[in-house]
């Protein structure tokens, strides 16, 4: 309901920004708001092999910034989501994992800093399965992996910054990993680690202007 | 009767002056060490009921187990591969991970344990860094017979005997131990016992054969063997995988002496020293497939130490040696293929006396070493004696840690978490151009073309304390220490497969301090009752983390789970480093035997894990609770050898599964032990 209630809001901005620039020539540059969103789910553990070993489908939760919704399987192949989750991989619509405009990078900072997309600023594009725009492995993107604890934890100062599918930008911080919102404690059980993993919860401004300030 | 009338004298001694071994390689009366020593002794041990070495140093002040790979001990808040642990001055090794395992060392024969603070490689060379703890076995003749005989909660036995032969030239001492317990588990609806059934025996023989006034020949041998039935639990990307079979560990050290005393003032001896520890796991998963597990240690020594007392005011020591080690693994490219390093070495102390008051001590070691660079460690204190009521002692060293095989050595993959590899720096580059020339590597770091060989970890550490003794009835000590520590091991990544996986292996990169205050105080009541007290004040940083933190680069999370940069308030420093640690003692003892003790020991909070999404430990992570145990026995001498004893350690039952897996619930026990005196 409350989302439903974000992304009304978030209609009425795009719909006046653009009825705006229709009007005049200079942009109108209207802040925008952040919305956080929760318990993404992101390839989630549906059982266990008779070995034991985890079993998922293998397919990604794709997510428009724009809709601040998620977008069905079967729009896959369009231009309709901005970003996609599988597990801790997060893939953007461009390069060889969509058809749109979309690139990314992670920014090293504080979310409210990052007030305009610095100017040198490069946008890279997925080339699976070698590169990643936003990095995969633990450390090096926007996550570290505890071995001992079975733990992923988002780092903290990473600013995923998003230009989506229709080349329009976007910033976001991914909060948590898990269920609830709440990095489970390294003592929670297997149990736990196995189920409530893969469950995204972030926050993020979308700049429906076109423009790189937020 | 006559060894009763030496029990009394022992328990209700203060800080007294007893004779130190460790501090000076030499014996020196306790009064005249320039540098902070502790010593526990035999009455001590008993009347705490403490077992294995690390039921008795866990009570002493600036000393906290660690319970990782065993239980270490972390000295003034540095981790246990810092320590060199010593028996009658020989180390032992056999660490994993850094850390050896001090349950290995039973307590029954123990005279006496020497714990010098501060670095000590002068004269002890590599893990002598934070300090020295020094077991000295109790090799004295005068009862020939002892048996004791204790049974506790968990079904713990432990029984020993200690029997002892003197003739006029020769002097034989034995000790038998051996120790069960079928472990327990604190954590509910578990079968995976915390501690696992365990059987230990130990044996120690010592053999002394006077030649003549001046000459005399020492052979010793100690044999620790120990079987654990390894139920383990192992979590796989999210599966858990339960395993059982046994693990096999052996400690044995063999030692030969000769010291001839040429006159009062000149005196020399020579060791010769072999040792092995072998630990194996043989493991079998419940899904049948089987898991192996070797390490093979050994250390053979020869050395020789000249002790020349020059005059009244000059006192030289000085010696040289040489070490020849390997060690065999698993984890190693080849666990057939022995790892060496040989290392020659020389020391050399002067002890200068002006004037009574005042004692200078400089010495220097140099260790060469064959596998990784030299290292040369020069140290200086001095002790001055204010009155008879002050001293005030001063002492800043240089300590050093060899890198260990591990670092040098380790070809690791992990087939199960994902195929990381960590090479060890000897073939690192090798090994990873040829997984290249396969086209097996997907990028490699800056970190890669830095690898070398590895140097030692250094610390240059100081001391200031000052003593207050204002009379035979109570004692202060006040103490301040720093240690800087540079050139640290620590595991980096330098690549990563075509696949993703890491390739990690060590650079010397680290640098951190630890700094502190330790008081400590002993007060005698009524010739019955001594109270004593302990306090360690802790600060413990990683240098570039803090230089990070002040630039501004380095951030945390804020309640809503925000980011938001860390100020250096929040930084909490090194992670299981414990602020505030005390300890709080009741001795009781009566001439008519009867003895009891109150012990309570308080650590503070400390960080175990890192969970807001930065590398560094800071307010927002994960910390373990502060608490208090609780412990007390009590007990009776009896004038015809027999003493009985009980005692309830961790009264409260404070359990920490997590956390504190060294740390059982509450325990009862019951000790019978006889001896017979000498007529």
């Amino acid at each position: 309901m409350k989302k439903t209630v974000q992304s009304i809001a978030l209609f009425i901005i795009v719909s006046t920004s653009i009825i705006a620039c229709t009007k005049s020539d200079t942009a109108t540059v209207l802040p925008v708001t952040a919305v956080t969103v929760h318990d993404i789910p992101a390839d989630t553990v549906v059982g266990l092999s008779a070995q034991g070993i985890p079993i998922t489908n293998g397919k990604y939760t794709f997510y428009s910034l724009e809709k601040n919704a998620i977008v069905p399987n079967t729009d896959s192949a369009t231009t309709k989501w901005d970003i996609a989750f599988m597990a801790t991989r997060i893939i953007t619509n461009g390069g060889t994992s969509g058809t749109g405009l979309g690139g990314a990078f992670v920014y090293t900072g504080l979310f409210d800093g990052l007030t305009s997309i610095p100017t040198d600023s490069v946008f890279k594009t997925d080339n699976a399965p070698t590169s990643y725009a936003i990095t995969t492995g633990s450390g090096k993107g926007w996550y570290t992996y505890d071995g001992l604890n079975n733990l992923i934890t988002p780092l903290a100062g990473r600013v995923l910054v998003i230009k989506t599918a229709s080349g329009k930008y976007a910033k976001m911080e991914i909060l948590c990993y898990y269920k609830g919102g709440v990095t489970l404690p390294a003592t929670a059980s297997d149990a736990d680690k196995l189920n409530k993993q893969r469950y995204y919860t972030f926050r993020f401004a979308y700049q429906p202007n076109g423009t790189k300030t937020f | 009767m006559f060894g009763q009338l030496r029990l009394v004298h022992d328990t209700l001694q203060m800080q007294g002056d007893s004779v130190v071994v460790t501090a000076n390689r030499s014996e020196r009366k306790l009064s005249n060490v320039t540098v902070p020593v502790n010593i526990v002794n035999a009455k001590q041990i008993q009347q705490t009921g403490a077992l294995r070495l690390t039921d008795i140093l866990k009570e002493q002040p600036g000393l906290t187990m660690t319970s990782g790979f065993g239980a270490g001990v972390q000295l003034q808040g540095l981790n246990p591969d810092y320590t060199i642990i010593l028996i009658n001055g020989e180390p032992l090794v056999g660490r994993t991970a850094g850390v050896l395992d001090l349950n290995r060392i039973a307590l029954g024969n123990i005279k006496k344990i020497e714990i010098v603070k501060g670095p000590s490689s002068s004269l002890y060379g590599s893990e002598a860094m934070a300090g020295v703890i020094n077991i000295i076995t109790d090799a004295s003749t005068s009862i020939p017979l002892q048996a004791s005989l204790r049974y506790g909660t968990y079904q713990t036995i432990d029984a020993g005997v200690n029997n002892a032969i003197a003739t006029k030239s020769i002097f034989y001492q034995g000790f038998y131990n051996y120790f069960t317990t079928d472990g327990y588990s604190i954590r509910p609806n578990s079968t995976s016992r915390v501690t696992t059934p365990i059987e230990r025996y130990s044996i120690n023989q010592q053999l002394k054969w006077n030649l003549s006034d001046n000459t005399n020949l020492a052979f010793g041998v100690r044999v620790t063997d120990e079987k654990i039935k390894n139920d383990i639990s192992v979590n796989n990307g999210g599966a858990t995988i339960t395993s059982s079979g046994n693990e096999n560990n052996t400690d044995q050290n063999f030692n030969l002496s000769l010291n001839q005393r040429f006159s009062n003032n000149l005196k020399t001896s020579f060791r010769g020293y072999f040792t092995e520890y072998n630990a194996k796991q043989d493991l079998v998963t419940l899904s049948g497939d089987p898991y192996y597990d070797l390490l093979n240690h050994r250390f053979q020594r020869v050395e020789n130490q000249t002790d020349w007392n020059v005059n009244k005011r000059l006192n030289f020591l000085f010696g040289a040696g040489a070490v020849w080690e390997g060690v065999k693994s698993t984890r190693y490219d080849s666990e057939k293929v022995r790892k060496n390093n040989s290392i020659q070495y020389g020391f050399t102390q002067l002890e200068w006396t002006p004037v009574q008051k005042f004692i200078l001590i400089g010495g220097i070691r140099f260790d060469k070493n064959e596998a990784y660079a030299s290292a040369f460690s020069p140290k200086l204190s001095a002790l001055y004696k204010v009155n008879a009521k002050h001293k005030i002692k001063l002492s800043v060293g240089e300590g050093f840690k060899a890198p260990d095989f591990r670092q040098i050595y380790l070809d690791f993959t992990n087939a199960a978490a994902g195929g990381y590899s960590v090479f060890g720096t000897a073939q690192a580059q090798q090994v990873i151009n040829q997984l290249a020339l396969k086209g097996q590597i997907g990028t490699l770091y800056d970190s890669y073309y830095q690898l070398k060989a590895l140097k030692p970890e250094y610390s240059t550490g100081m001391h200031l304390s000052w003593d207050y003794e204002p009379n035979a009835n109570n004692f202060f000590s006040v103490q301040f220490f720093r240690n800087d520590i540079s050139n640290l091991i620590q595991v980096q990544q330098v690549g990563a497969y075509m696949t993703g996986a890491q390739i990690f292996s060590y650079l010397n990169i680290g640098r951190a301090y630890t700094q502190g205050i330790e008081v400590e105080a002993k007060h005698k009541i009524y010739n019955h009752i001594i109270i004593s007290g302990g306090y360690q004040y802790l600060e413990t940083g990683d240098k570039d983390q803090i230089d990070q933190i002040k630039a501004g680069k380095v951030y945390t999370r804020d309640a809503n789970g925000y980011s938001k940069l860390l100020s250096l308030s929040d930084y909490v420093g090194l992670p299981n480093n414990s602020k505030h640690k005390a300890q709080f003692k009741i001795n009781y003892y009566h001439d008519n035997g009867l003895f009891a003790n109150v012990r309570v020991m308080y650590r503070s909070k400390w960080a175990v894990n890192n969970t807001n999404g930065n590398e560094v430990f800071d307010k927002g992570d994960e910390f373990a609770n502060g608490y208090v145990s609780l412990h007390t026995s009590i007990g009776k001498d009896y004038k015809n050898g027999f003493t009985t004893q009980l005692g309830c350690d961790n009264i409260t039952n404070y359990v920490d599964a997590a956390n504190l897996p060294n740390l059982p619930g509450r325990t009862f026990y019951a000790t019978i032990k006889y001896q017979i005196f000498k007529k």
